[in-house]
């Protein structure tokens, strides 16, 4: 496994939000979570990135332990997260705000590559680069926050429902990109209330319910799961 | 009339420039660090003490004891971080109140140190630069206006040309989401809290030859720099520069053709109506630094 989370728990305060959780992302793979509001997927992602601390469990990445290091440090092992709500800077400019995906990294040469890269990837971006990342629509913001995220050469994608509040087409749009991202070798997890894409899109699916691991299985298996289907894909 | 309202302004621009130091580094700790520092007036006077110390005591040279202002009252703003606002990060209105408590521990070391007696402190120089037979500036105070441009110009330079000057204004803007970028927010805190706090110090040691320095001189320079950075637009650097300039045309003008009184009413006028007329400032939108 590249990223393993064994029997992780956090609570808010003495609020307990997600109790022994267990997660495993192999290398090159789509893991997807779903589950409703407040089912603690955000909480999960948090915890993997080191914004939240474990109230029990560890988080290995790589083989080595992370669980307990600061958010800045998590990020240079290689693990990138496009937080829910997008949260670019939004008075940075577009550029700006990719270039600051970079801020650990020192191969000059690479970097410009990755942003030509990301301009090639996602071209509304480069037509915007000096453009406010405020001024942009919410698609463009999204594509943004990936765009951001895949500047620092990560191995894993953490993405907190990159499809909140977008239209269907922006939807399928980055549906599209999730895949072109993981075929050059990214792993990728994905945070959904969208069950139907994220199961589509996935190798490998967990399901949380208030704060409790219900269902995991591989994607195809859990889209003909009965619960599944009337819970999650109205069927 | 000519002469007068040229000679006005030449006085308008040297207020402005120390103002804008004061202002853009209370702007800056407010926006990386969320605390309104109280302290800040304090800082200025610690600057203006220690080219007392080094400068009119033991006989410095005036710059090496304006940059030994930058440099002690910037590792007073690394203090402040490290034992105040570090451990009250979550609670901005806490590192307001523990601001006020250092503003009066430095008063009170101020007057330990040097007494409650007015300084003055011997000229840097005497000389003027004359424009016209009534239009003339003290080089003293050409100093500070070449200084704050230079500095100034290079914070700029720094927060829109370097890496962690980006670092700086992204978690000015989203702390949480500049960590996930790999940046240290306790890095950029100590960052802005050194130049925050040091460039108040330069202006209050660059300035300490040409006002009477004492422990309570703080008080007048955090107001200024409150209304300074309320008319400017509370995050924004280039709105507390050009409210600096404002604001001190507008004081000056008073001052000058009617009195000091009234030009302080002015200004808190100033800011009053900026608040009713546009609460985000005359420059600002809503955005932070
Ligand atoms: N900062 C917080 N303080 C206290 N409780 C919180 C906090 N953030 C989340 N919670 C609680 O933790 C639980 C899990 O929340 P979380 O945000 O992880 O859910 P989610 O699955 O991401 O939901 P959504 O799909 O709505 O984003 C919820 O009960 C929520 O109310
Ligand atoms: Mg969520």
């Amino acid at each position: 496994m590249l990223l393993e989370l064994r029997d992780i728990s956090v609570n808010y305060g003495k609020i307990s939000a997600i109790r022994n959780i267990s997660i495993g992302v192999p290398e090159g793979q789509i893991v997807t979570i779903i589950g409703g509001n407040g089912a603690g997927k955000t909480t999960t992602l948090r915890a993997m990135s080191g914004m939240l601390p474990l109230q029990g469990g560890e988080i290995y990445f790589d083989g080595k332990r992370v669980d307990g290091m600061a958010p800045h440090k998590i990020v240079a092992h290689g693990i990138a997260h496009v937080p829910e709500g997008r949260r670019i800077f939004p008075d940075m400019t577009v550029e700006e705000n990719l270039r600051t995906g970079a801020f650990l990294r020192k191969d000059k040469d690479k970097i410009e590559a990755d942003l030509e890269d990301v301009f090639n990837r996602f071209p509304r971006l480069r037509e915007r680069r000096r453009q406010r990342a405020q001024t942009m629509s919410g698609g463009e913001q999204q594509m943004l926050a990936i765009g951001r995220a895949l500047m620092s050469d990560p191995r894993v994608l953490l993405m907190d429902e990159p499809s909140m509040g977008l239209a269907p087409v922006i939807v399928e749009e980055i549906a599209v990109i999730i895949e072109e991202i993981n075929q050059r070798g990214l792993s990728v997890v994905l945070v959904e209330q969208n069950a139907v894409l994220a199961l589509e899109l996935a190798n490998y699916a967990y399901v949380l319910e208030t704060g409790n691991m219900a269902l995991e299985g591989p994607a195809s298996e859990l889209h003909d799961n009965e619960h599944v289907r009337a819970a999650y894909l109205g069927l | 009339m000519f002469e007068l309202l040229a000679q006005t302004s030449l006085n308008a621009i040297y207020a402005a420039s120390y103002i804008s130091l004061v202002a853009v580094g209370l702007v800056l700790i407010f926006g990386v660090m969320g605390v309104i520092n109280f302290a800040h007036g304090e800082l200025f006077m610690a600057g203006s003490y220690v080219v007392v110390a080094l400068y009119a005591d033991r006989m410095v040279p005036f710059f090496v004891a304006v940059a030994a202002g930058l440099i002690f009252v910037g590792l007073l703003g690394l203090l402040m971080e490290r034992a105040l606002f570090r451990p009250l990060r979550d609670n901005p209105l806490g590192g307001l109140v523990a601001s006020i408590g250092f503003l009066m521990v430095l008063q009170a070391l101020a007057v330990l140190g040097f007494g409650v007696r007015m300084e003055h402190i011997p000229p840097v120089t005497q000389d003027v630069i004359r424009f016209a037979d009534k239009i003339s500036i003290p080089v003293a105070r050409v100093y500070v206006i070449v200084t704050a441009f230079v500095m100034l110009s290079a914070l700029w330079y720094f927060l829109k040309r370097t890496r962690f000057g980006w670092a700086l204004r992204a978690s000015a803007q989203d702390p949480e989401a500049a960590a996930l970028q790999g940046i240290s927010v306790t890095q950029t805190a100590m960052i802005a809290m050194f130049i925050g706090a040091g460039f108040a110090g330069m202006a209050g040691a660059l300035t300490a030859p040409l006002i009477s320095i004492n422990p309570h001189m703080g008080h007048s320079v955090i107001i200024t720099a409150f209304i300074v950075i309320i008319v400017g637009g509370v995050g924004s650097l280039e709105g507390a520069v050009l409210a600096s300039v404002v604001y001190a045309f507008v004081h000056t003008f008073v001052t000058t053709f009617f009195d000091g009184v009234l030009a302080d009413i002015t200004g808190l006028a100033l800011m009053l109506i900026v608040l009713i007329v546009k609460p985000t400032g005359l420059f600002g939108s809503a955005d932070r630094a």
